[in-house]
């Protein structure tokens, strides 16, 4: 179980990322949050595993609060997905899906890459299970396709068992047949591990169909929490609308949005 | 749902956009300063004479000047240094440990005789004295002794060029900030880094051969420091840009500094660090004839025994094997590349 406990964090430039975000997700579940740009959906999802350290507030995953002394232990727990598959291309994809284990080989096994046999067949059955081919263990990663590098992304998560995944956009750069392909597969492997989910997604057809839940954010807050079910039209217009226009009336943007001022472009 | 229009200025509305031209006065100032800046400097370096002197030359080479200094300067040189020295000739006498029966390749014993001028005592009078010498003539003996001082130079370029890899790499790992322990580890490693860059191969082969003594030991251990502040340089500059997307999937997972560097970075500037590698290499190689001239071995410690004992006709076979030795590394690096590209 995650619990987010009025967690806030403001950039040093004085953004308001996220605003007194409370959120409890049981374990097991598939959650997904949905938001438009922007609206602090990453941020909430980073501050699970410490890429982004919370203003204040604090995150505890099964009973063990976040911090810079459980963060080495907690980090193993918690896999994540990411947006641009975050895979280091030049490298074979055999050897980006064992480094999913790193934490867990030592520094000389890890550097002649001479990795225990039952942990080079665990990456050969979770290849297999995200539809990848024994023709693909050897070829670089950054020349497979978008789709293949998030399936070895997602091989690659779940190479430790996770109790938690964070799915950071995971389909935001993939077209529609294969999003879904994508996230079908993440739901599938996280419910085999009994694993709780934490989707970022900007579809709302995706998340409709895959979320168990759905918390809508928008400017750093939840503005909505329920089942998709729940999630209806009305919530999808209030959820998107006025967010990103809000400053600016329809009659003010037509007459006056262009008028810059005078503006010097000096091409030297 | 409702939808807005995407907002067009109104018809008739007046643009307030500005164009300023590329150039202005500002420009012009540069251009005076820059054009007075060089003036100065060229007049300080000479650079006035230089022309004068070049354009003598030419008209005494096409016979319009009746003498020129250059000229003069290098014909007298180039006169003392042809025919380049091939073989050589040692007193059998003077040898100890020559054995008759086994002679070196292709070579030979000769008697020669050797007119001496020598004083006459009781006349006080200088008579030439004829005298048998028996001597060991080595047809190609300088050759080889020059290609045995290159393979030498080639030796200590391999090892500069080995010692500069190892000891480069625990220095970019400090001196790059991401991977960098903290900020004191960080700007000693820079700062050592600047500090073995800042000294040219020859100055540091200077004071190594006080150390060390003549020979390649210096050598290797001048060209091994300055190329490690190069590459030190140039590796941690990589760390740093490297994409940082693999490195962040890496440490969310908690998989340490090192494996990280190993897996999320290595892989991606591998080819660079080849590259600079090669260049270092190539770098080495060329410096190598050179730090000789200090004591530190090889080619170079040949050539400027001789250009001391103004040998000059030895100081072109150097030369001449040098220019060949450049030549052929050239053309490898060229195979090689063709190879790999």
């Amino acid at each position: 179980m995650i619990r987010f406990e009025s967690l806030n964090k403001v950039w040093p430039d004085g953004t308001h990322a996220i605003r007194d975000v409370s959120l409890e997700v049981p374990r097991g579940q598939f959650c997904v949050i949905l938001g438009p740009s922007g609206a602090g959906k990453s941020t909430l999802l980073r501050a699970v595993n410490g890429l982004m350290q919370p203003s204040s507030g604090r995150v505890v995953i099964d009973g063990t609060e976040f911090n810079a002394r459980t963060q080495s232990v907690l980090r193993r727990r918690v896999a994540m997905v990411h947006q641009h598959f975050n895979l280091t291309n030049r490298m074979s994809v055999a050897a980006n899906v064992l480094a999913g284990l790193l934490p867990m080989v030592s520094t000389a096994r890890a550097m002649s890459g001479w990795f225990r046999p039952e942990h080079r067949e665990k990456a050969c059955e979770l290849l297999a299970q995200v539809g990848l081919s024994p023709a693909h263990l050897k070829r670089r990663a950054g020349e497979l396709s978008g789709g293949q590098q998030q399936r070895v992304g997602i091989a690659r998560a779940f190479m430790l068992d996770p109790e938690v995944v964070l799915a950071d956009e995971p389909v935001a750069s993939l077209d529609p047949k294969i999003s879904s392909d994508i996230l079908r597969l993440i739901r599938d492997a996280a419910r085999e591990r009994n694993a709780t989910v934490l989707c970022s997604l900007h579809q709302v057809e995706l998340a409709r169909e895959f979320g168990d839940r759905i918390v809508g954010m928008r400017d750093g807050q939840i503005v909505f929490d329920g089942s998709p079910e729940a999630f209806t039209d009305e919530c999808v217009e209030s959820l998107y609308h006025g967010a990103v226009w809000d400053d600016t009336t329809p009659e003010e943007a037509a007459g006056s949005s262009l008028a810059l001022g005078t503006t010097n472009v000096s091409l030297a | 749902m409702t939808t807005r229009p995407i907002p067009v200025p109104p018809r008739g509305a007046e643009v307030k956009w500005h164009l300023s031209p590329p150039y202005s006065a500002r420009h012009l100032l540069w251009l005076v300063l820059i054009v007075a800046l060089l003036l100065v400097t060229g007049q300080r370096t000479d650079m006035d004479r230089m022309v004068a002197m070049t354009t003598q030359a030419v008209g005494n080479l096409i016979g319009v000047a009746d003498d020129s200094q250059v000229v003069r300067g290098l014909s007298r040189v180039g006169t003392a240094m042809w025919p380049p020295v091939i073989g050589e000739v040692e007193e059998v006498n003077r040898m100890s440990d020559l054995d008759r029966d086994r002679l070196p390749l292709f070579s030979y014993i000769e008697v020669q005789e050797r007119v001496e001028q020598r004083m006459n005592l009781e006349t006080l009078q200088l008579e030439a004295a004829t005298e048998q010498v028996e001597v060991l003539v080595k047809p190609l003996g300088y050759v080889w002794t020059v290609f045995v001082k290159m393979v030498e130079t080639l030796e200590i370029a391999l090892w500069g060029t080995l010692l500069s890899v190892v000891l480069s790499i625990p220095l970019a790992y400090f001196a790059a900030r991401n991977y960098s322990a903290n900020r004191f580890t960080y700007t000693a490693a820079r700062g050592f880094i600047s500090l073995l860059r800042s000294v040219p191969e020859l100055i540091v082969a200077l004071f190594l051969v006080l150390a060390y003594g003549f020979g390649p030991i210096a050598g290797v251990l001048a060209l091994g420091l300055h190329a490690a502040g190069f590459l030190g340089k140039f590796y941690a500059e990589d760390i740093e840009n490297a994409d940082k997307k693999p490195q962040e999937a890496l440490e969310a997972i908690g998989a340490g500094k090192i494996k990280t560097l190993w897996y999320g970075v290595l892989p991606q500037v591998l080819p660079q660090y080849i590259a600079y590698t090669a260049y270092i290499m190539d770098r080495n190689l060329r410096m190598a004839t050179v730090v000789g001239l200090v004591g530190a071995g090889g080619i170079g410690q040949e050539l400027k025994g001789r250009f001391d004992m103004f040998q000059y006709g030895h100081v072109m076979t150097i030369l001449i094997a040098i220019f060949i030795f450049v030549f052929l590394l050239d053309q490898l690096q060229a195979r090689i590349r063709a190879r790999l590209i």
